[in-house]
Order: C-alpha cells, then structure tokens, then sequence
C-alpha cells in the first residue's frame, strides 16, 4: 500500500484523465472538444490525455455553457462527483462571465460563483489549438497539484 | 490498387498531420477573427462598436479628459459586429487567439483605450476631436479650410462654414 500511494501520483501526473460537462452549452464548444479528441490534425491524446465516460474517473474538468437554472443542481452534483484533486477548465465565454447569455432570467452562472475554476479559454467557441493551450496549462496545474497530495 | 498506392505514397512524403502546436506555431489564417484591437487615434467616439457588440464587452465612459473605452476579451465572442460598423476602421480583429489564461487573470483581460479632448481654436471649448479619416469621410479630401474647420467646436465650425458660403 505504501509502495502504491508512493507510485501512483508519478503515473496519474503523466495521464490526467478529461471529463466534459455541458452546463446549457449551444453544443459549439462541445463540437470543438469533440474535435480536439476526434480529429489527428488536433489530437490531444498527444498530451497524455484521454476523455473518460465517467465522473468519477476524471482528473481534468472542462466545463462548457453559461450555467442554466435548469441544469445548475445537476451540474454541481456531476462536479461533486470528480475526485479531488481536480482541475476545473472553463471553456468559452459562457462560464467565465455568460457571453451574450450575461444577465439573462435562465442564466446561474457565471460558474466560478459556485465551483473554483482554474484555467479560462475564452471564444464562442475558443479554436480546438486554444483549447489545447488552455488544457495544457491545466496539466501543469494538476503536476504541480498532484506533487502537493503526495 | 495502383490508387491506394499513389495515396499511401503522398502520405508518406507529406509525413504525420498532426499540428505540432502547443510543442511548435500552429496555422492561423490572417483573417481569423480572435482578440479585438483599438486604435485610439483613428476613434471618432461614435460609440457604434458599443452598440453592436453582442456580448456587451464594450463600454465608453465619457470625463472632462476625454472619452475612454474599455473591452473586456472575455465576453467578446468575437463576431465581428464592432469592425464591420465602425466607420473608421479604429476596431479591428487581430488573428490573435492565445486567449487562455489562469483564473487570476480573469479581470484583467481587458483593454483600454482613451480619446483625448481638444480645446476649440476659436472659443476654447473642450471637444472631441474631428479625426483625419472622418474629415476625410465628410469632405471628400482634405484641403487648408477643412483642416481650420478640423480644429474647430462643432458649433464654431457651423458658423464658420456657413460665413464662408455667405462671403
């Protein structure tokens, strides 16, 4: 046990795992995900990384959309679920300030009100290269935060 | 099979697709539209960008130092709107989208941009200033009067044309 818990965090610092959580999104910046993982132009496995179907298996948390009232309970509770240490990515400008959703009756967000969000990209929606910068400064954030839990 | 082996060939010489970004420079077309850039001085403080702007990420605040605008890139979705109706070109979108940034950042991701006030050459009242490209606009070509009219209030420069056409 103590060998693993020695070991584990050198493995996990080279392979975060990415989860998606759409919080109302228009699906545009979920496309540019989808492309980021889908298209070898972009391919950001190159990184380490991999999306992963479950919550409870991610290391890496991009969030899109502005946070809607529908969705904000369930949104927080999938948030909930990520094990700590995470990181938490806001991807385009829903979740960082509400874009042109900003002040709407249907809108929660922006996000950071509820959760701590690391690294913004913002762009309605940000190009799959922006994505891949911004998911690499995650994967500095979660090195250096997966050096502090071991 | 002659095709396959032209196209499994082609691959070969062209090498892997994928881009080398973030480890190299990825492609971006000039015309990309990504981080808004202001120009001050081509300004005419028409406030149209701020009208337009469908994220609301423009505001002017006008003050006795003049007019100041501010955007805010991170709820500008870069449409466009502002550069198309500007009638001077002063907003215009760079090709620039290295836009992500740590959470501690997120406030100041802004731009400022300030039209200073000029004093009126006939009655000294503070005003904003006429701009080259809008004398242009309005008198199809500069001469030596339109560049006297230039540094006129606009209540001066009404008289003074109309005195030259009674004269």
């Amino acid at each position: 046990m103590n060998f693993l818990s020695k070991i584990t965090p050198r493995i996990v610092a080279k392979s975060p795992w990415l989860y998606r959580i759409n919080a109302g999104s228009c699906n545009g910046c979920d496309v540019e995900l989808a492309t980021t993982a889908c298209i070898p132009r972009y391919d950001v496995e190159r990184l380490g990384c991999q999306y992963c179907g479950s919550p409870k298996h991610a290391d890496i948390v991009l969030i899109t959309g502005p946070l809607t009232a529908r969705v904000k309970d369930k949104m927080l509770r999938l948030y909930d679920e990520i094990p700590d240490p995470k990181v938490t990515v806001a991807v385009g400008v829903c979740p960082i300030s509400g874009g042109v959703f900003r002040e709407s009756y249907a809108i929660e967000g922006p996000i950071d009100r509820y959760l701590p969000v690391d690294v913004n990209v913002p762009g309605c929606p940000p190009r799959p290269q922006a994505i891949i910068e911004g998911i690499a400064q995650a994967i500095a954030i979660w090195r250096a935060r997966i050096g502090e839990a071991a | 099979m002659m095709a396959f082996l032209k196209i499994l060939l082609d691959n070969l010489r062209k090498g892997p697709a994928t881009e080398a970004f973030p480890f190299g420079e990825a492609p971006t077309p000039p015309a990309y539209r990504g981080k808004v850039a202001f120009d001050a001085d081509t300004c005419t403080g028409c406030k149209m960008c701020e009208h337009v702007c469908a994220g609301g990420a423009i505001r002017f605040a006008e003050d006795d130092d003049g007019l100041h605008f501010l955007i805010w890139h991170n709820t500008c979705i870069s449409c466009g709107l502002c550069e198309y109706y500007c009638p001077t070109k002063a907003i215009t979108l760079t090709n620039n989208w290295h836009l992500a940034h740590p959470q501690s950042e997120k406030y100041t991701q802004i731009d400022h941009g300030t039209v200073a006030q000029c004093r009126c050459t006939e009655c000294g009242t503070a005003f904003l200033p006429a701009i080259p490209a809008l004398m242009d606009l309005a008198y199809r070509g500069q001469n030596d009067r339109t560049k006297a009219l230039a540094g006129m209030c606009p209540d001066c420069r009404r008289r003074a044309t109309l005195s030259g056409a009674r004269s």
